[in-house]
């Protein structure tokens, strides 16, 4: 369209902002950390090479050790779980009913808010005279009502089918309507037992957890997740998933209608069409999500930056974490160290994304 | 794909047919919402147990209540009341010398207890805080508390709690007020809300003994006579009163619900009964203005931290509408050797290298340039190579007749960019705005390596430093106001643009 030279100069005038940033601000300081991954750097030297050293201590340090291990299960705990919800909420948010756009806006919150403020509620929710304290005891309270209203529901869901079935109607087990109308029949039957007083509700202490001490799901006896990090995998999910449903809604909305059109002509159930028709049309999105997901996973830091003193440090450190304390430490701070731990960072983030991206075909078949 | 046979039976009438799958389709709908509305408690329930703690006295109540009474009409106007007698008006509070404020307080002692009246005084209070916080003068050394009944009904006693301050100057005329300034010797001064500066006069015994006790930046109310001014009395932001009822008794009810109850609910301690309506429903908000207190300067952090967010903000979203925009269409619309090569090398790669590489490079860079300050962290960012991504997936779907006309009618790259493409941009740069402010706004990682100086700090930053300060203690009061102020701003972004929010980065993401 324009010569080519003066295109060429233009372009570079175009970019040079860019360009000029990334390169001070992203390229030296990429090359500045692999050298001084070499050297024996503290911050107040003049760095000396000294090998591949950094990178044996940092292996060899316990910290890291569990930063690392932190760091992974995170990732990939968390990348599963935010996926799998955000493709399930995409689904039912794509029904078109009147009201979807208000509760879209309303979902969308979390991921809107600061991680300072939502880690900050979170810690307050989850104290040990918190509100999620408040709600397991409640839970606890109310497990009788609970159980047999639930019991009743499906009782009367079985009975509803199958008189449906007699009448002639192809009734499905979980059937909406009849479902309602269980529900309707569970909580009366419910409240006359409770009037009858023979169920009730229970007397118990208050739940009173911990959750951001020294506690560990182990497996085998190794401390695989600890329960500081799965409150912070709850949070985490709860913030990244309504970002990540957009997307799988953007993608459910590329999917052509006729497909589901010939789903239902060949009788699918809703989850057949899930898993037969959605989720293979979704393979680029689910890529896309994927990859981000385990980018920022990976680097997850603010968390763990607000919480600090609160919880014990080997319970939540990260490698994004080791990496900030180790270059800020009091007095002769291990940079070398810190470089080193990134450096790893970065390649593990890069392995991972080449590995997805090179065993997961992102194309749908 | 599996084929499910529908089974055979017979057939009920088209009709019935009909009604049942409508009432399947109501019923289906109505789940769906069910399940809607439930999702919605657990995506905005965080932030409304949030939003309705912060305004509580005690965030850490147990069980947690929904009902406060810092919501209630009734002791919203008692609150309102007792501002107003104070002498700080109905929305700040405040105790002012020369007024009396009065208190109610009810209590039950059933038959066979002492009907001996409740012993009460005021307490001082004096925050903790981020920074070693001007010492202020408190109510209790200067106003005098009486306790007087007033009827019985049944077991019921009721009494009237006096709370006098009287001002330390007999002279009559204009009141104003001010703020001490640092003492010269022995000789006070204080600057009006003019900005003059002025010096005392302490014309009784009562304000001479308190000449030394006051310090800087301890608001004051003056008597104006004739040109000169008399100090009338330090004005107390808070009256905090207790009170202690006898073994047995319990208390009914008062002008304000007390704050707090010890001794097994003996103990009675109200924070603050002249509080006025920020002073009672917002206190923790103004907790988190007040108690932040720069002592070299006497301005409060907390706003200063505000300020910087904002500026931050602006500086990003001014910088990344023109560079990312600019960068964006040379990437997308402009040919030249390497294009391939700066999109995969300076887009791509490095959105995926973490930013803690980064860190000890950019920061003695920055050190070295003395910018470990805002600017600083503005360079450090100035442009996002997700704008840049952003916007070239924009421009990527804008046709190319466009620009085909303007090169016929002869124009550069230049102004093609400026006078057809731009203009053309608007939606994307609405989106590429809104999330470079609410990036910035949210930042956390860099304002907390590059910003040293508890001045120069972002929200962000001053938040987590509160939960260092105050998570401790479990004063979450502070925490959550903190938290819900510094989420308003994007919240309002968020609901005025709220379809950009919902479009940004989904489509242009699913299409690249």
């Amino acid at each position: 369209m324009f010569r080519r030279g003066q295109s060429t100069a233009t372009a570079l005038l175009f970019l040079a902002p860019f360009l000029i940033s990334s390169a001070i601000f992203f390229f030296y300081a990429f090359g500045r950390a692999i050298y001084y991954s070499f050297t024996d750097f503290n911050l107040f030297n003049d760095p000396q090479l000294i090998g591949a050293q950094p990178y044996a201590q940092v292996l060899s340090d316990p910290s890291f050790r569990r930063a690392l291990a932190n760091s992974l299960v995170f990732a990939l705990v968390t990348t599963t779980l935010q996926t799998v919800f955000a493709l399930l909420m995409a689904v039912a948010l794509n029904n078109r009913l009147r009201g979807m756009a208000f509760f879209r806006s309303a979902w969308y919150m979390p991921s809107i808010t600061s991680s300072v403020v939502i880690t900050l509620i979170f810690l307050w929710l989850f104290q040990r005279r918190g509100v999620a304290n408040y709600l397991v005891t409640q839970w606890q309270t109310y497990q009788p009502l609970i159980l047999t209203f639930l019991i009743g529901l499906v009782v009367a869901q079985i009975i509803q089918v199958l008189l449906e079935r007699r009448a002639g109607q192809p009734a499905g087990w979980f059937d909406p309507a009849l479902a309602a109308t269980s529900a309707l029949g569970a909580a009366a039957v419910t409240a006359a037992l409770v009037f009858l007083g023979v169920t009730g509700v229970r007397e118990v202490p208050p739940f009173d957890y911990q959750y951001f001490a020294d506690k560990w799901i182990t497996l085998g006896g190794v401390q695989v997740l600890s329960i500081p990090l799965l409150v912070i995998i709850i949070q985490n999910t709860f913030t990244t998933v309504p970002t990540l449903m957009l997307f799988f809604l953007a993608g459910l909305q590329n999917i052509p209608g006729s497909l589901y059109e010939a789903a239902d002509i060949d009788g699918a159930t809703p989850f057949q069409k899930l898993t037969n028709v959605t989720v293979p049309n979704l393979r680029p999105v689910t890529f896309y999500v994927i990859t981000v997901g385990l980018i920022g996973t990976m680097q997850m830091f603010d968390q763990v930056a607000v919480i600090g003193s609160a919880a014990p440090q080997q319970t939540i450190v990260t490698l994004a974490y080791y990496v900030y304390t180790n270059t800020f430490k009091a007095g002769a701070a291990p940079v070398n160290m810190a470089s080193a731990a990134a450096i790893i960072l970065a390649l593990i983030i890069l392995v991972m994304v080449f590995v997805q991206r090179r065993f997961f075909p992102s194309e749908a078949r | 794909m599996t084929v499910l046979q529908t089974p055979h039976h017979p057939a009920p009438s088209a009709a019935a047919r009909d009604r049942w799958l409508a009432r399947r389709r109501w019923a289906r709908a109505g789940w769906l919402y069910a399940f809607m509305l439930l999702m919605s408690f657990f995506f905005l329930g965080p932030f409304l147990m949030g939003l309705l703690s912060s305004l509580k006295d005690d965030p850490n109540e147990y069980p947690p209540r929904l009902l406060i009474p810092q919501l209630s009409a009734q002791y919203i106007g008692a609150a309102y009341d007792l501002g107003v007698q104070g002498g700080g008006g109905g929305w700040n509070g405040g105790l002012y010398p020369g007024r009396t404020v009065t208190f109610d307080v009810q209590v039950r002692s059933p038959q066979g207890t002492p009907a001996a009246p409740p012993s009460v005084a005021l307490f001082p209070y004096q925050p903790v805080s981020l920074v070693s916080l001007t010492r202020y003068a408190q109510a209790r050394d200067f106003a005098q508390v009486q306790l007087t009944p007033t009827g019985t009904v049944g077991d019921v006693q009721a009494y009237r709690v006096t709370v006098r301050y009287p001002a330390l100057t007999r002279q009559n005329g204009q009141r104003v007020t001010g703020e001490l300034t640092a003492p010269e010797g022995d000789r006070l001064s204080a600057r009006l809300e003019s900005g003059r500066v002025v010096p005392l006069i302490l014309d009784t015994p009562e304000a001479q003994a308190v000449q030394f006790s006051l310090s800087q930046y301890q608001p004051v109310e003056l008597v104006e006579r004739g040109g000169r001014y008399y100090l009338a009395g330090p004005v107390f932001e808070r009256t905090p009163l207790q009170v202690d009822v006898q073994r047995g008794q319990t208390l009914v009810s008062s002008t304000l619900p007390p704050s707090d109850r010890q001794n097994f609910g003996r103990s009675l301690a109200y924070r603050n009964v002249t509080p006025g309506i920020l002073g009672y429903t917002f206190n923790n908000y103004r907790r988190a203005f007040n108690e932040t207190t720069n002592p070299a300067t006497g301005t409060s952090l907390f706003f200063s931290w505000m300020l910087n967010s904002f500026l931050y903000a602006f500086l990003r979203v001014a910088a990344a509408v023109v560079f990312c925009s600019l960068a964006g269409y040379a990437l997308a619309r402009l040919n030249f050797p390497g294009q391939t090569l700066i999109f995969l090398a300076f887009v791509l790669f490095a959105q995926m290298v973490p930013s803690q590489v980064n860190l000890v490079s950019n920061y003695v860079l920055l050190n070295d340039l003395g910018l470990l300050n805002i600017w600083g962290l503005w360079f450090n960012g100035l442009v996002a190579a997700g704008g840049v991504f952003l916007m070239k997936q924009f421009f990527e779907g804008m046709p190319r007749e466009l620009e085909e006309s303007a090169a016929i009618d002869g124009a550069g790259p230049f102004t093609t960019f400026w006078r057809v493409m731009l203009p053309q941009a608007g939606p994307a740069l609405i989106a590429l705005a809104i999330t470079q402010f609410q990036g910035a706004w949210n930042d956390f990682f860099w304002p907390l390596v590059i910003l040293r100086e508890n001045t120069d700090f972002t929200l962000t930053v001053g938040l987590s430093n509160f939960r260092a300060l105050y998570g401790g203690q479990g004063d979450y009061g502070l925490i959550l106001a903190g938290a819900v102020l510094s989420a308003i701003p994007v919240i309002i972004i968020f609901v005025i643009f709220q379809r950009y929010f919902v479009d940004t980065g989904a489509d242009s993401a699913v299409k690249g």
